[in-house]
C-alpha cells in the first residue's frame, strides 16, 4: 500500500477504530475489572451498597464518581473479604482438600485409556499396513476405562466432589451437555449434509429452504422455547400422541433426566441448521475428481466418506464446532433452558436444579440471591476457562490472518 | 459420488429428509394452528387439533393488534427502534474498524484482534451488573438508548470479524489503484471498500438486527419497565409467565414476531450461507 506515516497514520487508524475500542473499554473491559475487584469483597444482598471513602470502590463504582455522586441507598457498604479469596474459597475450596484431588484423580486416571486408544490409533494410521484395526484399539480402550471406573470408584468420586460444591456439579453437568449436545447437532447436520449434497434427491432446493427456517426462529430462542415448552407440558402435544396409543405420559419436565433430554432437544432445533449449512458449504468446495479417482480405484461410500470426505471437511467445520461449543449453543447456553426450566426442577434448597447450567446458575446468583461477590468470583473462574478455550479456537482456525499474509 | 446409491438407500434417506422436515416444520406449523384457535388455551383434548386447524378465526390477532390488554404493536415498535438502530450504529462502527484491521498495517494489529476476540468471551449474563450500573449513572438505564448502546457493543466483535473476513477476500489491488490515484485511506474506504463489500453489509445488517431483534436477557434487565416500554421478547415472555397463560394471545403474537423474520431469512438465503463461512464466526 502507499505509504503514509507518521502522526497522520495514527489519527487514520484511531479514526477508524477508536470507537470500536471506546466500546469495548466501556461496556467490555470495564465490566470484567468491575467483577474481578468485586470478586474480592463480601457484595450480597445484605451489604449492597459501594463504600466511596474506599480509594478502589471509589474508582470502580460510577456512582462514586464525583459527576454521578449520589447518596448511597440503605444497607451496610461492601467491604473486601477478610481473606482475600475467601469467595473463591467457598465455591472451589473444597476441590482442593486432600479428598476432593484425590476424587478429581481418580476422574482423570479413568479417562485415560480413551486418551491413549486415541494417540495409539494416530501413529498406527501413519503404517502403511496396520496390523490392528482402529475399533479393536478403541474397544481396548473402552474396556479399560470400563475397569478403571469399576475399581477406581468412580461414582464415589464423583459424589465426593458433588458433596463438597454446587460449583463442581453446574460445571461438570454444563461440560457434559456439551459434550452431548454438539455431537449430536453436528451428526444430525452432517447426515442432513450427505443427503441433500447427492445428486439423486428430488427437490432439494425445497428441503434446503425448510432447513432455514428453524434457524431463522432460532434467532427469536425465547418464544420458540416457550413453545417448544408447551410440547413437552402434561397436556402438551407429545403426552396426547402417547395416550391416543394408550400410554400414560409424564411432566417431561418435571423430572430432571427428561428435562434436560427436553433441552438437547430443543437445542438440536435451534441449531441443526446452521450445522448443516456450514457443513453443505464446505461439502460443495470439494472437489468432484477426487471421488472419480477414488471410484476408479474401487473405494466404497464409506472408504470414500471417511478418508476423503470427512478429512476434507475438517479444517472449515472444526472451527465451527469449537465456536458452537464454547459458545451460546453450547456452554454458555441460556435463554433456551431459562425460557423452558428455568433451571428446574428443583433438586432442593441450596442445591442447583437439575438443568442449572453455568450461565444460568450464575443469573441465579446474582438477580435472585443479589450474590453479586460470589457470581463475580464464579465470573471470573469461567472467563479463565473461556478465555482460554477462545485462543485454542483461534489456534484451530487461524483466521487472524490479514489481506496481505 | 455418481453412482446411484441402491433403492433401500434412497428410500432411507427420503425418510430421514422427511423426518427432519417434519421437526423443523412442526413447531412453527403448530403455532400457527393455535393462534387461530379461540380461548386461552394453546391446547385442544382432541388430538387431531395438534396438527391440523379444527377451527379458525382471526380474534387472536385483532386482540393483540388492538393494544388492550397487551401493547403488542407498541412492543414491536420498541424492538424495530432499538434493532434498527443497533444495526446501523454497528454496521458505522464495526465495518470502519474491520476495514482498518484488514487494510491497514499498524502494531498490534493481529493482537488487537486475538484480544477483541478474547474479551469478548467474557460472558454477558455476569456483565449485566456493571452494565446496568454504568448506564444508570449516565442516566441511560432504563431507556432505549442504553439498551442500544449494549447491543451495539454486543454485537461489535462479532460484526468487525465478520467484515474483516469478507474485506480479506477482496483484492486489494483495486485500492492500490485507487490510491495511486490520489485517494486517500478515507476515500479508499468510502469509494471502493464499502461498494464492494455490499453483499457482506447486507449479511452483516441482519445479523445485527436479529442480534437486537432476539435478545432478552439484557433487554429484561436494563429495560426493567412499565409494559409500554419493553421490547418485544420481554413482553411475550411475561405475556407466557402469568398465572393462566393465554397461549391463543402468545400464539397469535408468536406468529406474527416469527413469519416476517423466516420470511426475511429464506429470502437472504444464498447470502447468509455464504457470509457465514466466509467471515468464520458463528452468528
Amino acid at each position: 500500500m502507499v505509504s503514509w506515516s507518521g502522526r497522520r497514520k495514527v489519527l487514520t487508524i484511531l479514526a477508524f477504530i477508536g470507537p470500536t475500542i471506546l466500546g469495548i473499554l466501556a461496556l467490555n473491559i470495564y465490566p470484567i475489572i468491575y467483577n474481578v475487584y468485586i470478586s474480592f469483597t463480601n457484595r450480597n444482598q445484605y451489604h449492597p451498597n459501594p463504600d466511596c471513602s474506599i480509594f478502589l470502590t471509589s474508582i470502580i463504582e460510577p456512582g462514586c464518581w464525583p459527576m454521578f455522586r449520589s447518596d448511597a441507598g440503605l444497607g451496610t457498604p461492601y467491604v473486601l473479604q477478610d481473606p482475600l479469596l475467601e469467595n473463591y474459597d467457598s465455591l472451589i475450596g473444597k476441590l482442593f482438600t486432600g479428598d476432593g484431588v484425590l476424587a478429581m484423580l481418580r476422574l482423570v486416571l479413568v479417562i485415560v485409556p480413551l486418551i491413549v486408544a486415541g494417540q495409539v490409533n494416530k501413529r498406527l494410521e501413519r503404517q502403511l499396513d496396520r496390523q490392528v484395526p482402529s475399533y479393536l484399539v478403541w474397544l481396548g480402550g473402552i474396556a479399560l476405562t470400563v475397569l478403571l471406573v469399576w475399581v477406581l470408584d468412580a461414582g464415589g468420586a464423583m459424589k465426593t466432589l458433588q458433596d463438597g460444591s454446587a460449583f463442581f456439579i453446574v460445571i461438570f453437568r454444563t461440560l457434559l451437555f456439551v459434550a452431548i449436545t454438539v455431537p449430536i447437532n453436528y451428526i444430525f447436520g452432517l447426515i442432513l449434509a450427505l443427503i441433500l449434497n447427492g445428486e439423486h434427491i428430488k427437490g432439494r432446493t425445497f428441503f434446503r429452504s425448510v432447513m432455514i427456517i428453524p434457524w431463522a426462529a432460532s434467532t427469536m430462542f425465547i418464544i420458540m422455547s416457550l413453545i417448544w415448552q408447551f410440547f413437552f407440558r402434561e397436556q402438551g402435544t407429545i403426552n396426547q400422541i402417547i395416550r391416543a396409543f394408550g400410554g400414560e405420559g409424564t411432566a417431561w419436565l418435571a423430572n430432571g433426566n427428561y428435562a434436560m433430554a427436553a433441552i438437547i432437544l430443543v437445542n438440536l432445533w435451534f441449531s441443526f441448521p446452521f450445522c448443516f449449512n456450514i457443513i453443505l458449504g464446505s461439502l460443495q468446495s470439494i472437489p468432484v475428481d477426487q471421488y472419480e479417482a477414488a471410484d476408479v480405484d474401487g473405494a466404497t461410500y464409506w472408504q470414500q466418506l471417511v478418508n476423503i470426505t470427512l478429512p476434507l471437511l475438517r479444517p472449515s467445520v472444526l472451527p465451527a464446532i469449537v465456536l458452537s461449543a464454547i459458545g451460546a449453543g453450547g456452554f454458555q447456553m441460556f435463554g433456551t433452558v431459562w425460557a423452558m426450566t428455568a433451571g428446574g426442577p428443583s433438586q432442593g434448597a441450596g442445591v442447583p436444579g437439575a438443568t442449572e447450567l453455568v450461565m444460568v446458575y450464575a443469573y441465579k446468583q446474582v438477580f435472585q440471591f443479589n450474590a453479586y461477590a460470589k457470581a463475580g468470583a464464579f465470573a471470573v473462574i469461567i472467563f479463565a476457562f473461556l478465555f482460554i478455550a477462545t485462543l485454542y479456537s483461534l489456534r484451530v482456525t487461524r483466521i487472524t490472518k490479514g489481506a496481505y499474509e | 459420488m455418481s453412482r446411484r446409491p441402491r433403492p433401500l438407500v434412497m428410500v432411507l434417506q427420503y425418510v430421514f429428509l422427511g423426518f427432519m422436515t417434519l421437526f423443523a416444520l412442526y413447531p412453527i406449523w403448530f403455532v400457527i394452528i393455535a393462534s387461530g384457535r379461540v380461548g386461552s388455551r394453546l391446547y385442544t383434548l382432541n388430538l387431531l387439533g395438534m396438527f391440523i386447524p379444527t377451527e379458525w378465526s382471526f380474534e387472536n390477532y385483532q386482540l393483540m393488534l388492538s393494544g388492550t390488554p397487551y401493547p403488542f404493536l407498541t412492543w414491536m415498535r420498541n424492538s424495530l427502534f432499538v434493532a434498527g438502530l443497533t444495526t446501523v450504529a454497528c454496521l458505522l462502527i464495526a465495518t470502519s474498524a474491520a476495514f482498518a484491521f484488514s487494510r491497514f498495517r499498524f502494531y498490534g494489529r493481529e493482537f488487537g484482534l486475538v484480544l477483541l476476540l478474547a474479551i469478548q468471551a467474557f460472558p454477558g449474563v455476569l456483565s449485566l451488573v456493571p452494565v446496568a450500573q454504568l448506564l444508570t449513572a449516565f442516566q441511560l438505564y432504563a431507556s432505549h438508548w442504553g439498551l442500544i448502546l449494549a447491543y451495539t457493543v454486543g454485537n461489535l466483535v462479532f460484526t468487525t470479524w465478520l467484515m474483516k473476513g469478507y474485506f480479506d477476500t477482496i483484492p486489494v489491488e483495486i485500492e492500490e489503484a485507487a490510491m495511486i490515484d490520489g485517494c486517500g485511506p478515507i476515500q479508499s474506504f468510502l469509494l471502493v471498500g464499502l461498494p464492494m463489500a455490499k453483499p457482506a453489509l447486507a449479511v452483516t445488517a441482519l445479523l445485527a438486527f436479529m442480534g437486537g431483534w432476539g435478545e432478552y436477557v439484557f433487554a429484561s434487565v436494563l429495560i426493567p419497565a412499565p409494559d409500554a416500554r419493553r421490547t418485544l421478547m420481554v413482553g411475550m415472555y411475561s405475556l407466557a409467565n402469568t398465572q393462566s397463560i393465554p397461549w391463543g394471545y402468545f400464539a397469535a403474537g408468536a406468529v406474527m414476531t416469527i413469519i416476517p423474520v423466516i420470511l426475511v431469512y429464506t429470502y437472504f438465503q444464498k447470502y447468509l450461507v455464504g457470509g457465514l463461512t466466509l467471515g468464520g464466526v458463528k452468528g
